[in-house]
């Protein structure tokens, strides 16, 4: 698994917390966005938030263990992201809001999946 | 980028506005004031001035209503269902609009102050939030979280469930009244009584704690008190008209209509279920000696972080 590190700048679109309610999101970097590919190691389906661990090859062949923060299940249910979309070893690309202190964590914003399939844990709050 | 609601991408509107530290009264200056109330909810705002204080209003309604206030279980209105605010979350009143107006309450000189100082301190970065450390939003905050509510109501209480927090409000409508004030203490819930004026769910609630009705709106104070009237006015849809009132804080009942949507729920997998806020470590967040927000040590890393 090879890293796809792209962290840009977002531009004048910035976005909003995930954490709607739990926690400020100070600690992300909201002008940027970090995107990595790599398998799931495991996802941690909790309240208030959820985290999916994303295990990522680096270029010296070390591994780095991301994790990127969402919303708990009942919000990612709506989002229709399941425990059973992201079982370990799961191939994906995940992009997020990274930690302004560098350390491997991110406000998850979308995934693709290796299937082609695409998660938008932030659609959860649609009503619907 | 992910596809985002317009207030979302307003409130990284009002983040970039404020880059850095700015005098209260650029900041104030930056900030649009709120529009003014319709007709309709201007009569509202002085039918809550008129009887002068949450109690005088709820006798108000009392005094107003048919029958005796009770419910008999074949009268039970259908409030099934798992529902949520349909108000983007960081808005106590869907009428402010953006996220660069303020808030529509009318506030104390003091309480002004505190809130312009605080929307200061976020737009430098710098906000910690008391749910952080696992506190529940408590009331009146409770209204504006954003996750999933169900309501069950039988003739002598009416439960408001908030999934956050496992929060329960417990409505009595047995003809109770409120503790006596030499035996109140406050409540992250408060106390609440009500009545039914046919379909419509009357609530009095008082002895709340401190706190404020969103991270970007103002404080409230222990003196907090509240009355709303519940009615569902259609199959997906549950309307409550609320009145704050707090004299520290507000120069004049904050009035609002609150929506609360059903949720479909096709394959019965949305369900209200207890939350622990300490169940995953990863979610431990810490208040900085700056007064911000941190994350404690992840489990995913080597590092010890903090």
């Amino acid at each position: 698994m090879k890293i796809n590190l792209a962290v840009a700048l977002a531009g004048a679109a910035l976005v909003a917390t995930t954490a709607l309610a739990h926690h400020s999101t100070v600690m992300f970097d909201e002008e940027r966005e970090v995107t990595v590919t790599g398998v799931v190691k495991e996802f941690q389906y909790t309240n208030p938030h959820s985290w999916l661990l994303v295990d990522v090859t680096n270029e010296d062949g070390s591994v780095t263990t991301w994790g990127f923060e969402a919303e708990g299940p009942s919000t990612l249910m709506r989002a229709g992201i399941r425990r059973s979309d992201f079982s370990p070893g799961t191939e994906l690309t995940i992009t997020g809001h990274p930690m302004k202190d560098g350390r491997p964590g991110a406000a998850w914003l979308h995934a693709t999946r290796g299937d082609g399939t695409e998660f938008d844990p932030r659609s959860g709050f649609a009503i619907r | 980028m992910t596809k985002l609601c317009k207030p979302c991408l307003s409130l990284g509107a009002v983040l970039i506005l404020a880059g850095g530290a700015i005098p209260l009264e650029q900041a104030a200056a930056q900030r649009q004031a709120p529009p003014p109330p319709s007709p309709e909810k201007q009569a509202m705002i002085d039918l809550g001035i008129e009887h002068g204080t949450a109690r005088g209003l709820y006798d108000h309604f009392r005094s107003e209503a048919d029958g005796d206030g009770t419910l008999a279980w074949e009268d039970v209105p259908d409030w099934s269902g798992v529902w949520t605010r349909e108000t983007f979350v960081f808005f106590w009143d869907g009428d402010q609009g953006t996220m660069d107006t303020l808030p529509t309450a009318r506030l104390t000189p003091e309480y002004e102050r505190r809130l312009i100082e605080k929307l200061d301190r976020i737009a430098q970065g710098i906000e910690y939030d008391p749910l952080s450390a696992g506190e529940p939003a408590g009331m009146p905050r409770w209204i504006s979280e954003p996750f999933l509510k169900d309501f069950a109501v039988t003739p002598q209480q009416t439960w408001l469930i908030n999934e956050m927090m496992n929060e329960i409000r417990r409505v009595y409508t047995d003809g109770r009244d409120h503790p006596p004030p030499e035996d109140a203490y406050p409540l992250w819930l408060g106390d609440s009584i009500g009545f039914w004026d046919e379909d419509r769910l009357v609530i009095h609630t008082n002895q709340m704690r401190e706190g404020q009705y969103q991270r970007i709106q103002p404080e409230y104070t222990d003196q907090v008190e509240t009355v709303e009237i519940w009615q569902k006015t259609a199959e997906d849809t549950i309307e409550v008209d609320i009145w704050v009132y707090d004299p520290p804080v507000l120069v004049e009942p904050w009035y609002t209509r609150q929506v609360f949507k059903k949720l479909t729920n096709d394959d019965n997998a949305l369900r209200i279920r207890y939350w622990h806020f300490n169940e995953n470590q990863n979610n431990a967040v810490f208040e900085t000696e700056d007064g911000s927000s941190d994350f404690a040590n992840f489990t995913f890393t080597d590092e010890d972080d903090n």
